[in-house]
């Protein structure tokens, strides 16, 4: 040997890496380096353009890519990614409303300025140097390697199946989307303040999630999931050690989706960043979420299941009536779609209490077909507008379907989805979410549940009486006409939400089949 | 052999009671300080403590890794914040919402409690099982992390970056302030201060006299003249010259003239 | 790690630990007096003074009388000094400066009062991150300084510091990867014997250069002497010091002058062992013979700092963080991948086709670097030249209105016209005139 190599370091084993499975992260985490390279290296004129070429294509491949790997179920990378139906299915939906997402970000007809985004994040609100940026057409297009990178921390988040990697994918995901709630053009304070309150808050959840995984190591020795959950069956499950730590982990999740007493940043958040990201996060977010929540809840602590459940019936509950509640007093139509996430999400939970195949299926069918709705609802929202911007107050919303038929009637469309009446995907979500919850005998919690319901359909047709209704008056907005990028998510919102609702069958069968989590 | 132990045992209690308590008064001084920066530096105290008690539990390269990264760096950089944000700047005690502060205080508590509790509870009837099995499979600390980020935590390593790349895109994207005017070269700095109609070398320094070298006194100039242009502009704003002695002056010229003038 | 890995280290009694502390203390103080000696003579010598001659034996002496007069001076605390901090930030300072030395091997095992023991105070598997680690809370004196003075020019100079610190830290971090690669081990003592055939120095030559260069950096000496540039911030960090406690800063940086030098020394220059035609006689590298080579390496590095300061101008601070963070860390990086791509062919050397791919990878990496060096420096050349064109209006004249100035670097002397230069030239006549008009 050598004697400059001193001791050679004892070599130990590779683990194997399926990377076919692991591919559509890859390709994404990919095409987002390059993205990054195009901002350091290609002129300004061109750098768009490129941008946008390389986002669709990298979601239009990963999508094609998903379809390829529908079938593979497996655990890879020495048990930290799981490659099983749910994850897949979500994957699909985020890749899929992603792209709609960017769509929105992409659109260019509707600000007269240019762009959704500041020209420059760095200039102060109301600067020299903000108008001159703005007057040269310069655009942020670093919001496009930004949102591929959160795409990928999304995709890992629902397939990670080990609370480290779950935790830099959380971490992965929402770093830039905090970054990007602060880049509004219009309004920019508020977006910077609602981007600053995100990332504190959702750097004090993060907190939380660690010191749940500190304890559930400390409690398994293990963040695998499936060793966890080997340990949690092997040892008395009264141990307070892990009850605490299904209680942090279970935070630094609820508060990903929304759910009441963690929803304090929703409607700031939602209302101060740009419509599109909003979008994003109401939609993509609440998606990645609900699958890592499940997956933790389910497949780690699935042991312990009579333990966790009454904390989330108490957090169902809340989450649905606060969330219901509040949406009805508020008086912009940005916050009061925030609250009415919330409000969804209650719903959701209690379609994640029901501890069965059947509420996994149904919590995927309900996210996705709420996805779809929303992203049309925030792409409703961004064309109309008067001088100051995006019109949000909702008495500027007031005869706005007599003023333009097609905008009003897609927005009531989707509010009577959010509100779930039969013939729309929120209907079919709603009562797969209730069926699985009656079948696991959570029947007060859908009773409970239901009544929400009816609260929340309230300020859903409120907007609907507003613009069909009454007078448009002076201060009414008017609906720009945007590019085909918009019109295309006004349209697959719309088409989904029908399409769903009429015939579920298809997307039924999807999650259906999708299986139960690996470990 | 027994005795070692002992020994050992006896130094580790000794590390362990000091840096606790140092731990546990730095956090309390976190708390308690009012001026952000001596937060910081209780800050500081807690890590430099915990690194040492991880130094002491045999995990060298988890304490070493604590100072670089967190009280060299972090804290470090939070400093760097705060010393530019203001150098007096402390917290204000006026609340925003009413009753805020005793309804964090009771909610702190209840947490603190609910840990305290359940983590001692969860603990006392647990048998450790010692860091020898851990350090001793890849013979030491460092290669058992090595050994750990290559093999089961390989995927989550690498998302890393991913994660460092974006935050670094995000300073970039919050922070770097893009010219849109050519940044003034030397040559065009001194072609402005020559053509317009300011002083174009460098001002003359305050007088110095008998009794006065302040700055706010006016300079005195070789042919024996004041001028106010040595004095500082928010002096001049606050009526802050000094006055000259004009008899001095004269004085001081008649001597180093010898009477000529 | 298990102790016998080790061998001897830990198994000191305590009388010899006591006593391996007290010597390193009394090293340290006494190699701080000489320094300083050594410095003004040397920087004399270079400006054709004679330096400090008075005081002992050649001058010898002086800097310890600088040192008593120090310590008995008058202390002046500004009134809006912060007190705790402003007390607490020079023993910082000092103590840590004290603490990197406990890992830094002197010698080989020797044997003192029947004890087999190593010259280096301790050492463990991580000793070169401690120095990392000791070094970052030594800022925190600087730094705590410069705020607690409660004045401009020190909070100034320690935010310099601080930013200066970090950024070279990142940058010596890096140098040390490759010496982490070769020797397998961040001990001291492993790395000193892992360089037994031929220094780190000349097949880590890159590591080296970009340590020797981050370590001028990290101990705020010139040229890098920015946190402390006296035409910019009177003294920088310690302008409010007096007393005693300025001494513990001058204390503190001579110290951090010999920490540096010593891990150099340790790291790339073989340590204790002795250089090469000494090494054939076989009992240079045992006994006490090895403390000796030690010091002379480490009075090289210490010269080479003088000789640094005597001879280069301070750089300006954006020309200094634009060498730290766009050439020695990229430079750094692409050299630790080539390092380990070399490490991993040599390693697996029995596959010819993963070597051919490493190669062409290392080829590539390096291409990469080199063109995109070359690109940044064409694109900033090409944005100063662009800046300098719309500067220069072509009106620069060789002699405007009189005064003849030299062009400026990329400046082309525009001749003016005959009347015009005839008028320039007049002008000095008349002055010239003038004068012995005066004079007579």
């Amino acid at each position: 040997m050598n004697p400059i190599m001193a001791s050679a370091p004892a070599l130990f084993t590779i683990r194997s890496v399926d990377y076919r499975a692991i591919s559509p992260v890859l390709i994404i985490l990919a095409v987002a380096l390059v993205s990054v390279f195009v901002e350091a290296f290609v002129g300004r004129s061109a750098r768009r353009p490129v941008q946008l070429v390389l986002v669709f294509g990298a979601f239009l491949a990963t999508f094609i890519d998903l379809i390829t790997l529908h079938a593979t179920r497996l655990v890879t990378a020495a048990g930290s990614v799981a490659v099983d139906g749910p994850a897949l299915v979500m994957q699909g939906a985020i890749i899929l409303l992603a792209a709609l997402a960017a769509m929105l970000m992409a659109e260019r007809m509707v600000d007269p300025s240019g762009d959704p985004f500041a020209a420059r994040a760095s200039s102060l609100p109301g600067s020299v140097d903000e108008a001159e940026f703005s007057a040269r057409g310069y655009f942020q297009t670093e919001v496009w390697p930004l949102l591929l990178f959160s795409v990928a921390g999304m995709m890992l988040f629902v397939s990670a199946n080990d609370l480290l990697l779950m935790f830099v994918a959380l971490e992965v995901m929402s770093l830039p989307i905090y970054l990007m709630a602060g880049m509004a053009r219009r309004r920019r304070l508020l977006s910077q303040e609602a981007s600053l309150k995100y990332f504190l808050l959702g750097a004090f959840a993060s907190a939380f999630f660690l010191y749940g995984m500190a304890l559930t190591f400390g409690f398994a020795g293990s963040v695998n999931l499936g060793s966890i959950a080997d340990a949690v069956s092997a040892k008395p499950s009264q141990s307070g050690l892990l009850l605490l730590a299904v209680a942090m982990l279970s935070i630094g999740l609820l508060f990903k989706v929304a759910a009441v007493p963690f929803h304090q940043w929703t409607p700031d958040a939602y209302q101060g960043a740009p419509t599109a990201v909003t979008a994003l996060m109401a939609t993509t977010v609440k998606i990645a979420a609900f699958g890592a929540l499940m997956r933790v809840l389910y497949v780690a602590f699935g042991g312990i299941r009579w333990d966790w459940t009454p904390m989330l019936w108490i957090v169902a509950i809340l989450t649905m009536v606060v969330g219901s509640v509040i949406a009805v007093t508020q008086s912009d139509i940005k916050r009061m779609l925030a609250y009415s996430s919330v409000a969804q999400a209650g719903f959701i939970l209690v379609g994640v209490i029901a501890v069965s195949g059947k509420g996994l299926a149904s919590v995927l069918f309900y996210v996705i077909a709420y996805g779809f709705a929303t992203i049309g609802a925030f792409a409703v929202v961004s064309v109309v507008r008067d001088a100051s911007g995006e019109a949000t107050h909702l008495s500027k919303w007031a005869g706005l379907g007599k003023k333009s038929p097609v905008t009003g009637a897609v927005l009531s469309l989707l509010m009577l989805s959010f509100a779930g009446i039969p013939l729309t995907s929120g209907f079919i979500g709603k009562f797969a979410v209730f069926s699985a919850a009656i079948a696991n005998g959570a029947t007060w919690l859908v009773i409970v549940a239901v009544i929400a319901s009816v609260v929340s359909a309230f300020f859903y047709a409120r907007v609907i009486v507003l613009m069909f209704f009454s007078e448009p008056t002076e201060a009414t907005a008017s609906v720009v006409v945007p590019s085909a990028f918009t019109t295309i998510v006004i349209a697959a919102g719309a088409t989904v939400t029908v399409v769903v609702g009429i015939a579920p069958q298809p997307l039924l069968d999807l999650v259906n089949n999708a299986g139960l989590f690996l470990r | 052999m027994n005795a070692a132990v002992q020994a050992g045992n006896v130094g580790e209690t000794l590390v362990f009671w000091i840096c606790a308590f140092f731990s546990v008064l730095g956090a309390l001084g976190l708390i308690v300080s009012r001026k952000a920066v001596h937060s910081a530096l209780w800050m500081a105290l807690v890590m430099i403590n915990l690194a040492i008690l991880f130094v002491a539990n045999s995990a060298p390269f988890l304490g070493m890794a604590q100072i670089v990264v967190y009280t060299g760096a972090v804290m470090m950089l939070f400093l760097f914040v705060l010393m530019m944000v203001g150098v007096d700047s402390s917290d204000s005690l006026i609340e925003t919402i009413k009753g805020q502060r005793v309804a964090g205080i009771l909610l702190g508590i209840g947490m603190g409690l609910l840990l305290v509790f359940g983590l001692g509870s969860a603990l006392t009837n647990s048998t450790s099982v010692g860091l020898d099995a851990a350090n001793g499979v890849d013979k030491g600390n460092v290669q058992g992390i090595a050994h750990l980020i290559f093999t089961d935590y390989l995927i989550p390593f690498e998302v890393t970056s991913a994660l460092l790349i974006t935050a670094a895109l995000g300073a970039m994207v919050l922070a770097h302030r893009e010219r849109w005017i050519p940044r003034l070269t030397q040559m065009q700095l001194s072609r402005a201060r020559f053509a317009g109609s300011g002083h174009p070398g460098n001002l003359p320094n305050p007088g110095i006299y008998a009794r006065h070298n302040a700055v706010d006194t006016p300079a005195l100039l070789p042919d024996g003249s004041t001028t106010d242009l040595s004095i500082p502009g928010p002096l001049v704003a606050r009526g802050g010259i000094r006055p000259v002695d004009h008899a001095e002056v004269d004085e001081v010229a008649a001597i180093t003239d010898g009477g000529q003038s | 790690m298990t102790s016998n890995q080790f061998g001897l280290f830990g198994t000191d009694p305590w009388w010899l630990v006591l006593l391996k502390v007290l010597a390193i203390f009394v090293i340290l103080v006494l190699l701080t007096l000489f320094t300083i000696w050594w410095e003004r003579r040397v920087v004399s010598r270079m400006q054709n003074r004679i330096g400090p001659n008075r005081v002992g034996p050649q001058g010898l002496l002086q800097s310890l009388m600088d040192g008593i007069k120090l310590a008995l001076k008058e202390e002046v605390i500004p009134r809006t000094a912060h007190l705790a901090v402003y007390w607490i930030a020079p023993v910082i300072s000092a103590t840590m400066a004290f603490l990197a030395f406990a890992v830094i091997p002197f010698g080989p095992t020797v044997s003192i009062f029947g004890v087999k023991t190593p010259l280096q105070l301790t050492d463990f598997p991580v000793s070169v991150l401690y120095v990392l680690a000791i070094a970052s809370i030594g800022i925190y004196g600087i730094v705590l300084a410069g705020w607690s003075s409660g004045s401009p020019y020190p909070l100034l100079g320690g935010l310099r510091s601080s930013a200066q610190v970090i950024s070279y830290e990142i940058a010596m971090g890096l140098s040390f990867v490759a010496v982490f690669l070769y020797a397998g081990s961040m001990s001291t003592s492993e790395i000193v014997a892992a360089q037994q055939p031929v220094w780190f120095a000349v097949i880590l030559l890159p590591s080296f250069l970009i340590y020797v260069t981050s370590m001028v950096g990290e101990t705020n000496r010139a040229p890098f002497d920015l946190p402390e540039a006296e035409g910019e911030l009177v003294g920088g960090f310690h302008t409010e010091y007096s007393s005693l406690k300025f001494a513990l800063f001058f204390l503190a940086e001579y110290i951090n002058m010999v920490t540096v030098s010593a891990l150099a020394t340790t790291l790339f220059l073989g340590g204790w062992r002795a250089p090469w035609p000494l090494s054939v006689w076989a009992s240079a590298n045992s006994g006490w013979w090895p403390m000796l080579w030690w010091l002379v390496k480490v009075q090289l590095f210490i010269f080479f700092f003088i000789w640094l300061r005597g001879t280069l101008p301070r750089l300006r601070y954006d020309q200094f963080m634009k060498l730290g963070w766009k050439l020695l860390i990229p430079i750094s990086i692409v050299w630790i991948v080539i390092v380990a791509g070399a490490r991993t062919l040599r390693d697996q050397s029995a596959t010819s086709s993963s070597r051919d791919t490493l190669f062409i990878a290392a080829g590539v990496i390096l291409l990469a670097a080199v063109l995109s060096l070359v690109a940044s420096s064409r694109a900033d050349k090409r944005k100063t030249q662009a800046d300098e064109a719309r500067a220069t209006v072509a009106e620069y004249q060789v002699d405007a209105g009189g005064f003849p100035v030299p062009p400026l670097p990329g400046q082309q002397a525009v001749l003016t016209s005959r009347r015009d230069s005839a008028v320039g030239t007049t002008i000095i006549q008349q002055r010239i005139d003038n004068q012995e008009n005066a004079d007579g």
